[in-house]
């Protein structure tokens, strides 16, 4: 389906303008209000030239109009996004559109909306202090390359410094 | 001059070869990697900056802390991290607000973010603290006649307003840095494309990826060069993954900058773990051969 033949949809929904405060209380989430939808976000999006779906400028407006069911989900496109900062180069306005997208991910996570991948990948931080796992073959390999072992990251350290403030 | 190195989960454990390659190449260039004890993940830029962007900013701050604390400006080889700690540290070097916020979260483990340190991939080190001519000097196997497609990743350049490295959309640093090992910089239609590897869903990238691959095809390149272990990891075994899948061969051998950079140092392909890659640069093996 062509994006043109998706936006009559929008009619469909009722307007929540709650949901602009919600956005604005997440991170970077404010800049979303200085969007004009000019689309000079879409044209070197690669999200948007390598899919039928995916487009800032949507993602923007349907923000602004608190489309929130469609923004706020696991399947949301906001997950298609392949944080390049492209869009933030060329938005006239400063919106930093990737900012608000990931802002948008912020408020997933927070209503339990977010993809597993997400959640397992940033445990994993957590739990060891790193996104990937050191195994016997990583440090066989590190020391066939004159490279020390690795040392166990300070977890404890993230564990306070994340704790509730 | 001295510099804290900052190598990142990616190539600690999975690309040690790029973690060697850049320790050897830099040192003969005359830059000495002090390493320093108590890092973490920078935290990556993709998932954990999606699941809370204050924590982001505070394990990021943690990391920017324990170099402060080591006096050294942070020189970074993945473009994640690069990413991170360079948008982190401007962040809280632009807003007091949130620096205070991240720094009472510090106080608890007697750590402070000052704002006293820059953050830097080493390919910008290289251009601006020593110069082209100095990377040429320690050159004894001019890499001349080898074809390399350019891949610069998101991060090294954008957004530009953090990273101030070059031109986004006209850059030409490691163009520059590949002629001053004696390579031929080849610029195809997708030389600024992303590697695709945050989305969620696989088409995104898998087209993007098999487009990257046909446009280095069509210049007849030896291989293509680029700066991020994350990068690499999508193009080099991403394109075996995806070839079974569209029942295509690209072979199109993939390289980090600084595994080129000590071959024309003379290091041997072995040295610098071209022998570890799924796709074989032969056309480098023939000439450290040669
Ligand atoms: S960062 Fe911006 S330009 Fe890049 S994929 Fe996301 S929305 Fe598109
Ligand atoms: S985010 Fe910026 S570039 Fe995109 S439509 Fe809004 S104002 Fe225009």
């Amino acid at each position: 389906m062509s994006q043109a033949e998706k936006l009559p949809t929008l009619k469909r929904h009722k307007l929540n303008f709650a949901f602009r405060e919600k956005l604005n209380s997440v991170p970077e989430g404010f800049r979303h209000n200085y969007c004009y939808q000019c689309s000079a976000c879409v044209a070197d999006c690669p999200a948007n030239n390598y899919s039928d779906s995916f487009n800032p400028r949507l993602i923007l407006l349907k923000a602004i109009l608190g489309f929130e069911d469609e923004l706020i989900a696991p399947g949301s496109e906001i997950w298609n996004c392949t944080n390049c900062y492209t869009c933030s180069e060329r938005c006239p306005q400063d919106v930093r559109p990737v900012d608000v997208i990931i802002a948008l991910k912020n408020l997933c996570i927070r209503e339990g909306k977010a993809p597993a991948l997400v959640t397992t990948v940033s445990d994993s931080v957590l739990e060891s202090g790193m996104t990937t796992k050191v195994t016997p073959l990583a440090e066989k390999r590190r020391s066939e390359y004159g490279l020390a072992a690795i040392k166990s990251s300070p977890v404890d350290d993230i564990k306070k410094i994340l704790e509730d403030d | 001059m001295k510099y804290t190195p900052f190598f990142g989960c990616m190539m600690t454990t999975k690309y040690p070869w790029f973690d060697s390659s850049v320790r050897k190449t830099v040192a003969s260039i005359g830059l000495d990697l002090v390493d320093a004890e108590g890092f973490t993940c920078c935290p990556d830029p993709i998932y954990f900056q999606a699941r809370d962007k204050m924590d982001w900013y505070t394990v990021a701050a943690r990391n920017i802390a324990v170099a402060e604390d080591a006096g050294h400006d942070i020189i970074t080889t993945c473009s994640g991290c690069t990413a991170t700690l360079s948008e982190v540290n401007l962040a809280l070097k632009e807003d007091e607000e949130l620096k205070e916020k991240v720094n009472k979260r510090l106080k608890k483990i007697g750590r402070e973010y000052k704002g006293s340190i820059n953050v830097r991939h080493a390919v910008t080190v290289l251009r601006d603290d020593y110069g082209l001519d100095r990377v040429a000097e320690t050159v004894t196997r001019p890499l001349e006649g080898l074809k390399v497609a350019v891949h610069y990743g998101c991060h090294l350049l954008k957004p530009s307003r953090v990273m101030r490295v070059d031109d986004p959309d006209r850059p030409t640093i490691l163009e520059n840095l590949l002629k001053a090992i004696g390579a031929e910089p080849i610029h195809h239609d997708k030389t600024l494309l992303c590697c695709g590897r945050a989305c969620m869903t696989d088409s995104i990238p898998n087209s993007m990826v098999a487009d990257i691959m046909d446009s280095i095809k069509n210049q007849n390149a030896d291989c293509m060069g680029l700066i991020c272990p994350t990068c690499f990891d999508e193009f080099d075994l991403g394109q075996i993954v995806l070839g079974r899948k569209l029942k295509r061969t690209f072979n199109v051998p993939v390289v980090y900058y600084f595994q080129l950079l000590g071959l024309a140092q003379g290091l041997t392909p072995e040295e610098v773990g071209l022998n570890m890659h799924k796709v074989k640069a032969e056309r480098l093996f023939e000439m450290a051969a040669a």
